[in-house]
């Protein structure tokens, strides 16, 4: 525990998840391997959006995926807090597959309350909400397939949320979709997100929708992953792309990547 | 544009009028003639015979039934047969496919037994099972009823054709689940039990139908062949069989049709089971 200093700034929210030096290695054919993660720390905080940005392959789904207890760290650990737990609250919304595609809309919305045994009326009606306010109130009986992608990755979200998650976990969730529909989907998920009160980690390689979503960015270099910079953003209200401290930052943010790939 | 495709419409609707009903009703007419000509009909007789047979399903044949009669004995012995493959085979199939050590286990036995013919198991499911009946197995002797003819051998019979079909596409299947959907459903809250239900099963749903499509192709095969042996005395291909040491053409080929009609039909059935339960096959996002 000797590395990992973080809950030290107690006036702040309480750490909900915690990273201490994780590292991960796969192994490939005989002899090769890939550090996909080497000496990861960081915590993330009780309600905070965090971004992390990082080049496509540089480990971040590795990370996630450790975080969510899909995979596991071969060096480090991992801490959860205020009764985070595997498959009860840390919700997970992947860039594709993202519904069961022989479930409706609605059957999809409805799997985590399903599992958990909840009564058929009341997941209906739990369900039916959060339909209507990721906006696919006219979609409840369509199928995946029937669906835009950004209309999927809306379902998918409302899917998540079904499971009143403390921890959302997002691993490119807008990353096949057209700009406009990304404008839309970033400014819903920042909605959803000040309404519902959760924690959300949510990873990109997009330098843009990091800076318009995230309150804190991790900025994630690679082989092996980690993190080169912690920045915070004290841009208030709705971000605007326009904007001078946009530009410094997306010009910093790029600059720290691009050193990287020399 | 809108025109052409209409025009393409009509066509293939015009070809598809000319392949089910000019076509068949040519080669009818050829037969017809070609029947009477050869004056022959105990060796080819001509369609309005057989005809005349089909029209009179109930006709009793010398002492072995009517071809309705003997029908519904094939179909009530081959649905309990494929009914029992199917439950067996696909839910070992599921167990098989998820658990790799027991896949490890039993499919060298499986790939072992699959290649022969079910038709080689009856001599031994009849000594098994003697010529006992279902009803005789829940302690019932006679029920004058139709089961009275559905001996367990024929069932055995029946049960390993439709079983390994069945048993294979079912494990092709739930090896094809996506490992997005499992850990999707694990993330959601799933047990492992729940996963079965709700992410096994149907996924691999279009895989199963896929194989019970075939088993029940390859059932309908094995009972025509297994009514035709010896020591048989009911059945469609026990009538045919009859019929023809009995020189009744007619009565031969009336059966041979109900054959081929009744194994179109069921194949026709589960292709629409497939489209009305799985219409999101291959439209995964």
């Amino acid at each position: 525990m000797s590395g990992c200093d973080n809950k030290k700034h107690s006036e702040e929210k309480p750490v909900v998840l915690e990273v201490c030096g994780i590292g991960k290695t796969f192994h490939s054919g005989s002899s090769r391997q890939t550090e996909a993660l080497k000496n990861v720390s960081f915590a993330v905080r009780h309600g905070e959006f965090v971004t992390v940005v990082g080049a496509t392959g540089c480990g971040k789904t590795t990370l996630l995926n450790i975080i969510a207890g899909l995979d596991t760290p071969d060096d480090g650990q991992l801490h959860l807090y205020n009764g985070l737990h595997f498959g009860e609250n840390i919700a997970y919304v992947f860039q594709h597959y993202t519904l069961f595609p022989w479930r409706s809309v609605l059957g999809n919305v409805s799997f985590g309350l399903q599992m958990r045994r909840i009564a058929k009326s009341e997941r209906k009606d739990r369900a039916r909400q959060l339909i209507c306010e990721v906006g696919l109130e006219n979609f409840e009986d369509a199928y995946p397939h029937e669906l835009s992608g950004g209309m999927r990755q809306r379902a998918a979200i409302a899917q998540a949320l079904a499971i009143k998650p403390k921890l959302l976990l997002m691993d490119e969730p807008f990353g096949a979709l057209d700009d406009s529909t990304r404008t839309e989907l970033q400014q819903m998920l920042t909605g959803l997100w000040r309404e519902h009160h959760m924690t959300i980690l949510f990873v990109t390689h997009n330098i843009d929708e990091a800076l318009m979503l995230g309150e804190k960015i991790f900025v994630f270099t690679e082989r092996p992953g980690r993190i080169a910079k912690e920045l915070k953003i004290k841009m208030q209200g709705p971000r605007n792309k326009t904007t001078k401290e946009f530009t410094e930052l997306f010009i910093k943010i790029r600059g720290l990547l691009s050193t990287q790939m020399d | 544009m809108h025109k052409e495709k209409q025009k393409n419409k009509d066509t293939r609707k015009r070809d598809s009028f000319f392949g089910w009903i000019v076509v068949p009703a040519l080669v009818l007419v050829i037969w017809q003639i070609a029947a009477v000509s050869l004056k022959q009909p105990w060796i080819f007789p001509p369609v309005t015979m057989v005809f005349k047979q089909l029209l009179h399903p109930l006709r009793e044949h010398y002492a072995s039934g009517s071809l309705l009669s003997n029908t519904l004995v094939s179909l009530v012995r081959v649905l309990t047969g494929f009914l029992l493959a199917s439950i067996t085979a696909v839910t070992l199939g599921i167990i098989m496919g998820s658990i790799r050590i027991l896949r490890t286990l039993i499919e060298p036995a499986v790939e072992l037994i699959r290649p022969l013919c079910p038709i080689a198991w009856l001599p031994f499911a009849i000594v098994i099972f003697k010529l006992k009946t279902l009803p005789q197995l829940i302690g019932i002797s006679y029920s004058h009823t139709i089961f009275d003819q559905v001996q367990l051998g024929m069932i055995f019979v029946i049960f390993v054709g439709g079983f390994f079909p069945i048993l294979t596409n079912t494990l092709d299947g739930v090896t094809g689940v996506r490992k997005n959907y499992l850990l999707l459903a694990q993330t959601l809250g799933a047990t492992r039990r729940q996963a079965f239900l709700h992410v096994y099963l149907p996924a691999a749903m279009p895989m199963i139908l896929t194989g019970l499509r075939q088993g029940i192709g390859l059932c309908w095969f094995v009972i025509i062949a297994a009514e035709m042996m010896t020591g048989t005395d009911s059945g469609i291909g026990y009538l045919l069989m009859y019929a023809s040491d009995n020189s009744a053409m007619d009565i031969v080929i009336s059966a041979m049709i109900i054959i081929g009609g009744i194994g179109a039909g069921l194949n026709f059935l589960m292709r629409a089971a497939c489209y009305r339960f799985v219409s999101w096959q291959g439209k995964e996002v």
